[in-house]
Order: structure tokens, then C-alpha cells, then sequence
């Protein structure tokens, strides 16, 4: 009989190899439409000048933890071999 | 020797390495502390940054480095030298260098605040090395292109009955992406269907052989059976030397792979490559595991199948002729590259891995225990090409293969398919990606000085175009070789860098110091010795016979192989510098220690 932490390691390591990796893409792309989203609706807070519309008001305690993460991402940028593409999956 | 010994041989690899080495270095010089915050929980932003569980992690980490590498060089080194040197090198690499270089590469990212080995090697050595690197992983990517392309196209030339478990893998993929993203199905109905069919026409294949054969036959009348281009190889017949021909049907393949990676290039990565990797995984994993498995029962169940059949030691050059010089130091040592030491691990891990790891003390399981484990992957090809002594390398490992997975009551016929197209499907898998790669490198290096390479149509054409030329030219054993070198220079040039942090902040380096010089000597010399061969074995032979197609690409592969000389010289002399520079005075630690609540 396996212990269960044991068994949860091996399960743990098995969605690693399997379905990690659409969920970090699935992330991924969910992230990208609320980057723009957020652009769209609170780009003042990040410097671009556009104009405040009622709804962005509206829309502020929604997505306020979401605003440190985003900015911090408009901030840093990318190197190019960070970038998905150079996810080999294994050589 | 048997199949059971090796396997034993390689377990007491991997836990004295992990246990008596890895964890000393760990603890002693690289002193990881639970308690110091990581890049992913101090910068966490949910996509690159994000603090993930070590088994998750560890099984993230070596799917993403295990792949045709440690099969493919295992594979030609067992039979260029015998099996003994290959797992050797295999053991000897793994054990002082392969978990070092990918361990290292994440601490050293971790440690400076998530960069990847560019930024790093901007800062500590010279702002020019992030322009060799260019050089150096376009290079890298068209010679690996060039020699997966090359190998496949063999194989499906040669083994027809693998073509119907390749074209459903490709429908099963696109299906995937489509039920996992647009109709969102879950993963594991989707898995069972893709992969349940795709297993199924890979078990098919024997039944459609005949007309994938008539298939060949027809393009090859196309010429009336003469051969498109003929080039000089001294590498065949035995390493005699022969003249190689180059068939209508094994271009025809060329293309076919060649349209499949253009798609897998300019495709959403969600819509082709990721899903097509994914099901590829399963196939290979399902014969891998059956043939690790096999390998160590058939001992006792069929000793036949277990008992080594190709020699032990072929000599220190045992192929001296038209070839040449093969000297075992230092071209085996790049001959296989994944399975004992990698610089694509390091790249990969310090971009891809470090970001998520949530703790310090997860950083000695995932990255030296994902290597360790892909040693047992190499180790697992070097044992199927040892017993399976039946025909050229690819087909002697695929009967090897097969005959271990046989041991679990299978076919052999059957377990022989499946073997095969675990073979091509991770070969096929990779090529795909490294197209991808290939046409962001081109965008990104030539983009603002030949603006058309910024159309990813154009670019990935190109990268196409190029690692053709290669297959339709060059000598596939060299141009192996030149990839391994290429590989083996990023692992040494990834220690140097480690080295320079290590003496930066005053830790030992003797540890890393150590096998990047000896990388880095045997890489140079492996270069210079394969540069040789392609210019006094198959470009003047070439080009006094008057084939002009084949003298080019052989004088581009010696070109390659200069300009990675240069470009590695480059980056040693820099590191040099640094080195010295760090050595009189250590400076303070990248990031003081942020302790955790």
C-alpha cells in the first residue's frame, strides 16, 4: 500500500509531465485578454492617457488585486528566449 | 553483461550522485535556505512567476528536457565506439557534470532574481555575449534541424509501416487543441481518444505498409530509380566510405516532415505544436516505461533478449579510413550530449524552471533530479541498441526496444511498431519546436537588418530551407556531431557562467570550474577534429568529383563549425577576464536574503 503523501507525489509529478502545461497556457492566455482589458478600462493607472470612463469606476473593486500583478508585467520586459517559443519540450 | 546489471548499475548512479554529491554541494557551497524568498513568491505575477509544488515542477522539468537527445546520441555512439565507452560517459557525465550544469543553471537564476543566462552573462562578463549566444543557438538550432529532419526522413524512407501512426498523430494533435481549447473537453477523455487512436494506427502500421511502399516506389520511378543527388559519405559502408544517394522518396519525406514543422512554426502554439507534443509524450513514455520495465524482467524471463549483443570496445579510433579521424576523446563526448551533460537544459531551466520554484530547497530535486532521471532514459537507449544487433542503428534500437517491451506478453511484431514510432514520434515532436525557435532566433537577431525576416512565413521557409540543404548535403554522423559539440559548448559556456557567479560572491567553484574546462577543451577540440573531417573526407572529395550541391553544404557545416570556434573563443577570453577580475575581489551577494514571515 503506498502512503498517500507518496501518492500524491507521484500524481503530482505525473500532471507535471501532462497537464501543467495547458494550464500554464491556458494561464497564460487568460492573462493576455485581462492585460488588455485592463488597458483598455485603467490605463491611466499605468500611464497611458486615456479618458476614465464611468465604467472603469465600476469595474475598480473587481479587478484591484489583479492591478500590482499586471503593472509589474507592463514594467518588466521580456528577454527573447523567455519567450513561449522557446519552450523546447525536451532535446 | 546484461540488460538487469546496467540498470542496476545505473540506479547506484543516480542515488550515490544524488546523495553523496549532489546534496553535499547543495548544502556546503551553495547553502540553499528554505527560509529565503524566491523569485516566483517575490515577483509572482501568475504566468512566468509563480511559486508551483516540487513534484509538479520535477515532472514539468524533465519532460521538458528529455527527449530525442539522450536516445539518438546513445543510439550512434554505441555504435561508432561500443557500449562500454558510451556508458561510461554516460555514467561518469551525469555523476560530475550533467546534474551541475542544470542544478547550477537555476540556482544561478533564482539567486539573481529570475534572469535568464543572457542577462546574466551581460552583466557579469561582457554585453557582447548576448550577441554570440545568438550566433551560437542559431547555429545550434539549424544543426540539430538539420540532423532530426535528416534521421527521420531515413527512417520513414525505410519503415513504411510507421507512416499511418505519423499522419493520425498529426490529426490527433490538431483534434486535441480543438476539443481541449475550443469545445472544452476534459483532459483525460481527450487523452484517452487521441492517444487510444493514435496507439491504434501505430499498431495498424503493418497493414499499411504496402501502400506506403507503392507510395515510395512511385515517386522513386519519377526518376526511373536514379537518385536526385549523389554525395560522398565516408562515414558509410562500414565507415569504408561509399557513395550516398539521395532517392526522390526520401525527399518526398523531407518535404512532408518539413510542411508538418512549417505548420507546428506558424500555427498558434495551442493549435498544433503543444497538443502534437502532448500525445507524442504518451506514445514515448508508454514504450519507454514498458521497456525499462522489460529490460530489467527479461533478465529473468527471456535472458535471450537481456544479453548485450553489439562489442564492448571498438578501439580508441576504430574508424580510421576515408573517415578520417573518430577518436574516442573528444568526439564521444559530444557524440552524446542529452543523457550526460546539456546546455539546453541550463537555457531551459534558467528561464522556464527557476521562475517557479517556490522554495530553495526544491531547486537540488528538480533540476539535478530531472537530469539524473533523463540519464536513465539514455541509458535505457544505449541498452536497446546494445541488444538488438539487427540492422542499422535506428532499426537495431527499435529491435532492442521492442524485445524488451515484448516481456510483458506483447507481439514482438507489435512491440517492434510501437519502438519505432516511439522513435520517430519524439524525434517529430522536437523538429516541430525547433523550427518555432529557429524562426523567433531569425526575427529577433537579423529582424531590423533584413526586414522580410520578420514575416514568420519568410523566416520559418527559410530555417526550413536551410536545414534541407544540410540533409541533402552533408554527412548525418558529422552533422550529429557538430550539433553535440554546438550543445556541449552551451553547457560549458552555462558553467563559466556559474564559475564567474560562484567566484563573485566568494563560493568554491572549484565544482563547476572543473568540468566547464574540461566541456569546454573537449568541445573546442571535437569542433576542430569534425571541421577537419568535412573538409579533407567530404567537401575536396566532393568537389573534385564535380558535385557542386554536396561541396556546398559540406563547406557550410565546416563554416558552422568555425564561426562556433570563434564565438566560443570569444566568450571564453570575456570570461576569462571575469573570471580574474571576481577572483581578487568577490563582490557582495546579487540579492541580500529576504526572510519569509
Amino acid at each position: 500500500m503506498i502512503a498517500p503523501r507518496r501518492w500524491q507525489a507521484v500524481k503530482d509529478f505525473f500532471y507535471g509531465m501532462t497537464g501543467y502545461v495547458f494550464v500554464r497556457h491556458a494561464q497564460e492566455m487568460k492573462h493576455e485578454a485581462e492585460a488588455i482589458f485592463l488597458l483598455v478600462t485603467l490605463g491611466d493607472l499605468a500611464g497611458v492617457p486615456i479618458m476614465p470612463p464611468i465604467y472603469s469606476l465600476r469595474l475598480l473593486p473587481h479587478v484591484a488585486p489583479e492591478i500590482v500583478k499586471w503593472k509589474r508585467q507592463l514594467a518588466r520586459r521580456k528577454d527573447f528566449w523567455e519567450k513561449e517559443e522557446y519552450d523546447l519540450h525536451g532535446i | 553483461m546484461n540488460a538487469l546489471i546496467a540498470v542496476i548499475l545505473g540506479i547506484v548512479t543516480v542515488y550515490l550522485t544524488y546523495t553523496r554529491y549532489a546534496r553535499r554541494i547543495d548544502r556546503d557551497v551553495i547553502k540553499s535556505d528554505p527560509k529565503r524568498a524566491t523569485p516566483a513568491t517575490l515577483y509572482m505575477d501568475g504566468v512566468d512567476f509563480m511559486p508551483t509544488n516540487r513534484n509538479i515542477l520535477f515532472g514539468y522539468h524533465f519532460k521538458s528536457i528529455a527527449a530525442a537527445g539522450p536516445i539518438v546520441g546513445a543510439i550512434v555512439a554505441a555504435t561508432l565506439w561500443g557500449w562500454l565507452p558510451a556508458m561510461l560517459w554516460l555514467i561518469g557525465g551525469v555523476a560530475f557534470m550533467g546534474w551541475v550544469s542544470d542544478y547550477s543553471a537555476i540556482v544561478l537564476s533564482v539567486r539573481n532574481e529570475g534572469h535568464s543566462l543572457s542577462a546574466v552573462a551581460h552583466r557579469l562578463i561582457s554585453p557582447r555575449t548576448r550577441t554570440i549566444l545568438f550566433l551560437f543557438i542559431f547555429f545550434y538550432l539549424l544543426l540539430v534541424a538539420g540532423a532530426f529532419v535528416g534521421i527521420m526522413a531515413q527512417v520513414m524512407e525505410s519503415q513504411p509501416r510507421t507512416h499511418l501512426g505519423m499522419i493520425l498523430l498529426v490529426v490527433m494533435g490538431l483534434l486535441l487543441g480543438q476539443m481541449l481549447y475550443r469545445w472544452r473537453i476534459g483532459l483525460i477523455p481527450a487523452t484517452l481518444l487521441t492517444v487510444g487512436v493514435t496507439l491504434a494506427a501505430i499498431m495498424a502500421g503493418g497493414a499499411s505498409e504496402g501502400i506506403f511502399k507503392g507510395l515510395n516506389d512511385a515517386f522513386n520511378g519519377l526518376t526511373g530509380g536514379a537518385p536526385i543527388v549523389t554525395y560522398f559519405d565516408p562515414t558509410l559502408a562500414n565507415f569504408k566510405g561509399a557513395d550516398a544517394k539521395i532517392m526522390p522518396s526520401l525527399l518526398f519525406w523531407a518535404v512532408a516532415i518539413s510542411l508538418f514543422c512549417y505548420a507546428g512554426s506558424v500555427l498558434p502554439i495551442w493549435r498544433m505544436a503543444q497538443p502534437v507534443v502532448y500525445v507524442g509524450f504518451w506514445i514515448t513514455a508508454l514504450a519507454m516505461l514498458l521497456g525499462l520495465g522489460g529490460a530489467a524482467l527479461g533478465t529473468i524471463i527471456k535472458p535471450e533478449l537481456a544479453q548485450f549483443q553489439i562489442p564492448m570496445f571498438k578501439g580508441w579510433n576504430p574508424q580510421m579510413g576515408p573517415a578520417g579521424v573518430m577518436p574516442l576523446w573528444p568526439m564521444l563526448f559530444v557524440t552524446i550530449a542529452c543523457g550526460a551533460i546539456s546546455g539546453w537544459h541550463a537555457l531551459f531551466g534558467s528561464v522556464g524552471t527557476a521562475r517557479q520554484i517556490e522554495n530553495e530547497a526544491d531547486m537540488l530535486p528538480v533540476g539535478a533530479g530531472a537530469m539524473l532521471a533523463e540519464f536513465l532514459l539514455g541509458l535505457l537507449a544505449l541498452l536497446a541498441i546494445s541488444v538488438g544487433s539487427k540492422g542499422p542503428p535506428v532499426a537495431a534500437f527499435a529491435n532492442g526496444l521492442g524485445g524488451f517491451i515484448s516481456v510483458w506478453g506483447f507481439p514482438l511484431q507489435y512491440a517492434v511498431s510501437l519502438a519505432f514510432a516511439a522513435f520517430i514520434v519524439i524525434v517529430l515532436v522536437v523538429t516541430q519546436l525547433l523550427f518555432r525557435v529557429m524562426r523567433v532566433t531569425l526575427t529577433e537577431w537579423l529582424g531590423e537588418i533584413i526586414p522580410p525576416l520578420r514575416n514568420q512565413h519568410f523566416s520559418s521557409f527559410l530555417s526550413i530551407a536551410l536545414a534541407i540543404l544540410l540533409v541533402m548535403t552533408g554527412t548525418w554522423i558529422y552533422l550529429w556531431q557538430l550539433f553535440g559539440a554546438a550543445n556541449q559548448l552551451m553547457a560549458a559556456l552555462s558553467l563559466l557562467l556559474v564559475t564567474i557567479w560562484l567566484v563573485s560572491v566568494g563560493k568554491n567553484w572549484l565544482y563547476a570550474g572543473l568540468p566547464m574546462i574540461l566541456m569546454y577543451l573537449t568541445t573546442v577540440a571535437s569542433v576542430l577534429v569534425t571541421a577537419y573531417n568535412l573538409y579533407f573526407n567530404v567537401y575536396l572529395p566532393n568537389l573534385e568529383a564535380g558535385r557542386t550541391l554536396p561541396a556546398v553544404g559540406s563547406g557550410l557545416m565546416v563554416l558552422m563549425a568555425l564561426l562556433l570556434v570563434f564565438a566560443s573563443l570569444f566568450i571564453g577570453i570575456d570570461g576569462c577576464r571575469a573570471f580574474f577580475k571576481y577572483l581578487g575581489k568577490p563582490a557582495s551577494a546579487a540579492r541580500p536574503a529576504v526572510a519569509k514571515g
